[in-house]
């Protein structure tokens, strides 16, 4: 049988690459050691599989059809097209076909219908995470493509049961291995509205309590704040996502600082897991 | 309201070869797309907030970073027009 391995979260954006020369010394060396941290941890669980919980940032999809949920079910996934992203060092990455196609299967039965794609490209959004973090060995990585990039968004709500039935699909998996979690994305920042740029670290330490709340509370405190904290904040969701398959126990935070230079307020964290 | 052609071209704009066909000769890449006169315009005016209403923030973000311009310039074309 599987078993959760972990669950994490960090922080992503383009300017933590294009812009990290920029960067002050001081918040580099805690970006730098926050995401070694949450590497360290990850490559301790000894994870055979991530699911890496991500938005697609207009990689994949387009407006012709925008999944609220894509699960990637082939063999591999492309590394990141954009072309800043070049010195990635992974141009393949080896993916686990069987875990994600009984997750589809397990969660439609529940009544979770998701999309698939048998081929993703899995951009800064999933890769900055995996590069920063600097694992020595690359776990075989499920995309879980869940949109909060272009309205109608998937509920809080979804995202935290979504959370759940992925636990339910490593549990129920007959094969032994060690499945893992990583949601990337958040906490808050601003792309392409008139608040680009905007860090709300009120909002970001106070989202981060609230994860330490009861289920209903995290939920109705995000729905009335997200829409006035930057639309990256919306990838919140992912951290949802994380916590629903962790069994909503709180998480360690492993770090938090706002940074201006690549307008994101970073966040690293690491659930405590249900045994 | 999404502009779904304008949307269209953004998105195709993210190949670094769109990019710099585009970069070289703005009104031909324009012309592949039945964008209206008036949106057609206000591109080539690197109207960032009348092109912000017609379009998602993300694509639009991706174009003018691909056309050239600088976050900051972008930030105050947003935010004053």
């Amino acid at each position: 049988m599987a078993d959760l391995a972990g669950a994490f979260a960090a922080s992503h954006g383009p300017l933590l690459i294009r812009e990290w020369e920029a960067v002050p010394p001081e918040q580099k060396l805690r970006l730098g050691n926050a995401f070694r941290a949450l590497g360290e941890r990850i490559a301790a669980a000894r994870p055979d599989v991530l699911v890496v919980v991500s938005p697609d940032h207009w990689s994949n999809f387009f407006l012709d059809n925008v999944p609220a949920v894509c699960i990637g079910v082939g063999e591999s996934n492309e590394g990141p097209p954009e072309p800043w992203m070049k010195a990635f060092p992974h141009r393949e990455l080896p993916a686990h076909p069987g875990f994600a196609q009984h997750l589809v299967r397990e969660a439609m039965k529940q009544g979770f219908e998701s999309s698939v794609s048998h081929r993703l490209k899995l951009d800064h959004g999933v890769c900055i995470p995996l590069w920063r973090m600097g694992l020595e060995r690359l776990p075989r990585i499920v995309p879980m493509i869940v949109n909060s990039i272009e309205p109608p968004l998937p509920t809080l709500s979804r995202c935290m049961a979504w959370g759940r039935q992925l636990a339910g699909a490593i549990r129920s998996y007959p094969e032994d291995l060690r499945i893992a979690v990583l949601a990337t994305g958040g906490l808050s920042h601003s792309i392409g509205e008139p608040t680009m740029g905007a860090i709300y670290e009120d909002f970001d330490r106070e989202t981060i309590r609230r994860f330490a709340s009861p289920e209903r509370e995290l939920i109705t405190y995000l729905e009335e704040q997200l829409p006035s904290h930057g639309n990256g904040s919306e990838e919140v969701r992912n951290w949802l996502v994380a916590h629903g398959a962790a069994g909503a126990q709180g998480f360690e935070l492993v770090d938090y600082l706002p940074v201006p230079k690549v307008i994101v307020g970073c966040g690293f964290a690491a659930w405590r897991v249900a045994a | 309201m999404t502009d779904y052609w304008l949307s269209k071209m953004f998105f195709d704009l993210q190949s670094p070869s769109a990019a710099a066909e585009y970069r070289a000769d703005p009104g031909k890449v324009l012309s592949n797309y039945p964008i209206s006169d008036e949106v057609r315009g206000r591109v080539l005016a690197k109207d960032v907030a009348y092109l912000a209403r017609r379009t998602n923030p993300y694509l639009l973000r991706y174009f003018f970073f691909a056309a050239g311009m600088k976050d900051d310039e972008f930030i105050a074309k947003l935010r004053h027009g």
